[in-house]
């Protein structure tokens, strides 16, 4: 395996990677660690990637990754409960009153997901922030697509149920 | 398809991911469901919203550690040194054929991206951010917002006039939007720095829309209508012509 495979196939897709793992993680330092295990598995096992999309096989490294760290620390409540360190990033390409808008709703809506339990969390990501395939988001997850059908709809069912009746003064959720 | 069958299928169906005859009974269920067409539309409300989360892209320190951590040829043996040579030698021939691939891929994911953006705009309240015909206007809103300026020229002397512009983001990059209209048709076109890793220049028509993609000094520039193409491509000419 040459340097320029890793380049050509891994490197494109290190922000998906590493988006997909900070929202699995839900902090930049864990999501860091994950994805530095996770590229240099990629390495092992990228003869074993054969002529399919790179993408979703990184990411389902990632995920293994994430859980195989997960079962290590032996504490997958302790992952799956960290509220804030989150921090408040703010969007400055808008003008001043669009900002006040477009900002509540964007903290509101990332609170929701970020409030899924993992399972339906990653598919809300994989379909709408990678606009990955039911097959794909099937092959990374490890299951069958009825499910990754059921949970997309769940995970929606939710959110609809958090966001509409979220309140501006916070008192949602 | 009763209410149950097609609140199971419903998520599928706005994902577009059903088989066609399956998302017709789907349709003609929804026809006469008000229930399952507020199913539909909640998603619909719910879907941008969505994908306006911050996505976090790789840090550039994470991206040069993992760089750092790839395995380098050793060339302590001058043999060796000549054979990972001869095997780079061999395998640059297929990386050509890989690379072509990739472009052909990132091409069609990014028009699929454009794609996206274009109907959300169509679907959203504010199609725009800045509300001009005017691109004395418009092109200076976009300072501060982008770290680079997109050529913006009002077409309405050849029956394209300028609506407006917005910030949009296509393949996980700040773009420029400017908005054009031509009757009842509206016209996105997305300007960004050039990347490279795509066609340079693409035409396509997905699912009724029709979009093509050139390469304007080093800024990459995707139109994307309802229009036919015939007239995109006159739009598209209009503007080159416009912003030389």
């Amino acid at each position: 395996m040459a340097p320029r495979d890793f380049d050509a196939i891994v490197a494109p897709h290190m922000d998906a990677a590493f988006n997909y793992a900070r929202w699995l993680t839900k902090n930049d330092a864990d999501a860091e660690d994950v994805l530095q295990d996770a590229a240099i598995r990629a390495l092992r096992f990228l003869p074993s990637l054969r002529g399919d999309d790179a993408r979703p096989w990184l990411l389902a490294i990632v995920r293994n990754t994430w859980y195989g760290r997960l079962a290590k620390q032996g504490d997958w409540r302790h992952a799956a409960s960290y509220e804030e360190a989150m921090d408040e990033r703010r969007d400055d390409s808008l003008g001043p009153e669009a900002l006040v808008l477009q900002r509540r709703t964007v903290e509101q809506v990332q609170r929701a997901v970020e409030s899924l339990p993992v399972d339906f969390r990653e598919v809300i990501v994989l379909r709408e922030l990678e606009g990955l395939s039911y097959k794909d988001i099937a092959a990374i997850a490890g299951v069958p697509i009825g499910t990754v059908m059921s949970r997309l709809s769940r995970a929606r069912e939710r959110l609809l149920a958090i966001l509409k009746t979220a309140t501006p003064a916070g008192g949602g959720a | 398809m009763n209410c149950h069958e097609a609140a199971r299928l419903i998520d599928a169906y706005v994902d577009d991911e059903l088989a066609a005859a399956e998302a017709a009974l789907v349709a003609d269920h929804i026809e006469g469901c008000p229930m399952c067409r507020q199913r539909v539309a909640e998603r619909e409300w719910l879907k941008p919203l969505v994908r306006s989360m911050p996505y976090h892209a790789a840090p550039a320190r994470l991206r040069a550690a993992v760089a750092a951590a790839r395995p380098q040829p050793r060339r302590s043996w001058h043999g060796l040194a000549w054979a990972a040579g001869l095997a780079i030698a061999v395998t640059a021939a297929g990386a050509v054929g890989v690379r072509a691939r990739y472009t052909a891929q990132a091409t069609t994911a990014l028009a699929a991206d454009v794609l996206d953006r274009h109907i959300a705009a169509l679907a959203s309240e504010r199609p725009f951010e800045v509300r001009s015909s005017s691109q004395h206007t418009v092109k200076p809103w976009f300072q501060g917002k982008l770290d680079f300026s997109p050529p913006v020229a009002d077409l309405s002397a050849v029956g394209f006039p300028l609506l407006g512009g917005r910030v949009d983001v296509i393949g996980r990059r700040r773009v420029a939007a400017l908005v054009y209209q031509r009757r009842e048709h509206v016209i996105d076109v997305f300007v960004s720095p050039s990347r490279g890793g795509v066609a340079a220049s693409d035409t396509r028509s997905i699912r009724g829309f029709q979009e093509r993609h050139w390469i304007h000094a080093d800024l990459s520039l995707w139109a994307v209508s309802d229009l036919n193409d015939r007239e995109l491509a006159e739009f598209v000419q209009a503007f080159e012509s416009a912003v030389r």
